[in-house]
């Protein structure tokens, strides 16, 4: 017994360290994430009012807001996800359900993996060579597309990974009632992963909606309203990155308001993911 | 509708004899990648009776069943030699159609797998896919295949609701309606009573028992009780092969093979 209970002890204290080591890493990880939401709420809250949505970015020194940007931010992040998530939710089902075992299919998931995590300024240099460099003209579609290609290879992912959690019972199930595989995936299998696709989708625009780089050389910027596609226009995350970079203080406050705007947006996103997959899962059980 | 009617000529043209078996296997050997998983398996499977296969894991039991609606065929390098006869047709011939071989020989698995939609568009489902029916039709057929499947009394107030709510014995009985909303001639079921409790178990025994006066049943089974309980005739596998088919009740009262008696007073499996 003596024997037993030295060794619970050793049990108990390795358990304590290692209780103790996460906590710690943990609590290491959360004092910067307060610390950047803390500093973005307070600074951001001061020059939070109503006309930072209504009024249109000011010359410095004079009052103004981030109208023209949020509407260029929406828009170009819309276009983005009207471009990159059915062909992401397409390129994703054909991974999962048509190539699965394939070597083909493989070596497309190895490179949408490499696309998922390549530097998004590679991505906005793309498509200012290839697009940018040919119309000779900044545009809010060319912006677009940058952010399209960050919104592929997320949505591909996500989509590939729910339709592999679906059990392969539920496929015979339906083959077996003679339904034809196309029909299947429809009907069946991308109902089934509803709630995991939509969070994937959700999660891209998260990813977009803080991006600047992909942007800075290709919608650029614009200081004025503006709803031409094919003309320059403003984006949140740009008029930031400029307005911080002034030295006036009147865009400082401007860039903090739009900073915080931006991470609760974010937040309010990944939220909402969460709360969909968490739905998700009670109901397949 | 043109296809049914394609089939009851065919029918009329190759008529079997009253005594013909519904699915007659012969020489079937099996193969994962190249593996045998079964070898040269050939069995009598009569109409509107059940038949049990039993044998323990491994024994190719499942992947038999699997062969009837050509399932298997969804997985890559898994490949079927020798004739399955359903009505005298080989459906292992390519030219077979899948559509009408599955109509004709519905599935249930082990695990309920309802899909993710109502009770009522569960069964409907499957119809849709084969006949253009009215809605006050579809809605006859439904409850047709909910009450033989002994459901419609515990569903018929929620038929709207997701069918993932069931338990899982009433998902089960979900899938066998499923399956029978078809009117297909074969019920093959995979363990069907492996994931349900003893109650729900029982419920799915005395449904079989309904079933067999309209449907010919293949069940495949864990659980010899069981397949004594319910079955008319019963298979024994081991290791790919048939070792002995006969009446339920020779089995599992004379067997004529040492093998059999073995695993069936449980020394082995």
């Amino acid at each position: 017994m003596a024997g037993s209970a030295s060794l619970y002890r050793r049990r108990a204290i390795k358990n304590a360290l290692a209780l103790g080591l996460g906590v710690i890493a943990t609590l290491f990880g959360l004092f910067w994430l307060v610390w950047i939401l803390g500093v973005t709420f307070i600074r951001g809250i001061d020059a939070l009012k109503p006309a930072l949505f209504t009024q249109m970015t000011p010359p410095p020194g004079a009052d103004g807001g981030l109208a023209n940007a949020f509407f260029g931010s929406m828009l170009m992040s819309l276009m983005a996800l009207a471009i990159g998530a059915p062909i992401g939710v397409c390129a994703g089902t054909w991974l999962a359900e048509y190539a699965r075992r394939t070597r083909l299919g493989g070596t497309i998931r190895f490179l949408n993996d490499i696309l998922l995590s390549a530097p998004s300024i590679v991505l906005g240099l793309f498509v200012y060579t290839l697009v940018v460099a040919h119309t000779r003209q900044f545009s809010a579609l060319a912006g677009a597309l940058a952010l399209a290609l960050l919104v592929i290879p997320v949505v591909v992912r996500t989509t590939d990974e729910m339709l592999q959690l679906v059990p392969s019972t539920m496929r015979e199930a339906a083959l077996s009632l003679g339904v034809p595989q196309w029909k299947m995936v429809l009907q069946i299998l991308l109902r089934a992963s509803r709630a995991g696709i939509v969070t994937g989708i959700l999660l891209a625009l998260a990813r977009i909606s803080g991006e600047t780089a992909p942007l800075l050389f290709t919608a650029l910027n614009n200081q004025f309203w503006s709803a031409d596609v094919t003309k320059p226009m403003a984006s949140v995350p740009v008029v930031i990155f400029q307005f911080a970079m002034s030295p006036f203080e009147s865009w400082h406050a401007l860039a903090w308001a739009g900073a915080f705007v931006v991470t609760l947006f974010v937040l309010a996103l990944s939220l909402i993911s969460r709360f969909l997959l968490a739905r998700s899962k009670v109901t397949h059980d | 509708m043109t296809d049914s009617a394609a089939v009851s000529t065919a029918h009329a043209v190759a008529a079997p004899a009253p005594d013909a078996p519904k699915i007659a296997v012969r020489n079937l050997d099996f193969f994962y990648k190249d593996f045998r998983a079964l070898k040269g398996i050939s069995l009598d499977i009569p109409t509107r009776q059940v038949t049990a296969i039993i044998g323990p894991s491994g024994c190719g039991k499942s992947t038999l069943l699997r062969v009837l609606n050509r399932i298997y065929a969804i997985y890559p390098k898994l490949q079927a030699r020798g004739e399955v006869l359903l009505d005298g047709e080989n459906i292992l011939d390519p030219h077979y159609s899948l559509n009408r071989l599955r109509s004709k020989v519905g599935m249930v698995f082990q695990k309920p797998v309802p899909f993710p939609m109502s009770i009522h568009d569960n069964i409907a489902y499957g119809i849709r896919h084969h006949e253009k029916l009215g809605r006050a039709e579809m809605d006859a057929r439904v409850e047709q295949a909910l009450r033989q499947a002994a459901l419609w009394d515990e569903v018929k107030d929620k038929l709207k609701q997701n069918a993932l709510g069931l338990s899982g014995g009433q998902q089960q009985r979900l899938c066998i309606a499923r399956a029978i909303a078809l009117r297909p001639d074969v019920l093959l079921l995979d363990e069907p009573t492996s994931a349900l409790d003893p109650i729900a178990t029982g419920r799915i025994e005395q449904l079989i028992e309904e079933l067999k006066r309209d449907y010919t049943i293949v069940i495949v089974t864990h659980n010899m009780q069981q397949a004594a309980r319910c079955s008319d005739l019963t298979a024994f596998m081991y290791l790919g092969e048939l070792v002995e088919f006969d009446r339920t009740e020779t089995i599992f009262t004379r067997p004529a093979k040492r093998q059999t008696e073995d695993y069936i007073t449980g020394r082995f499996g």
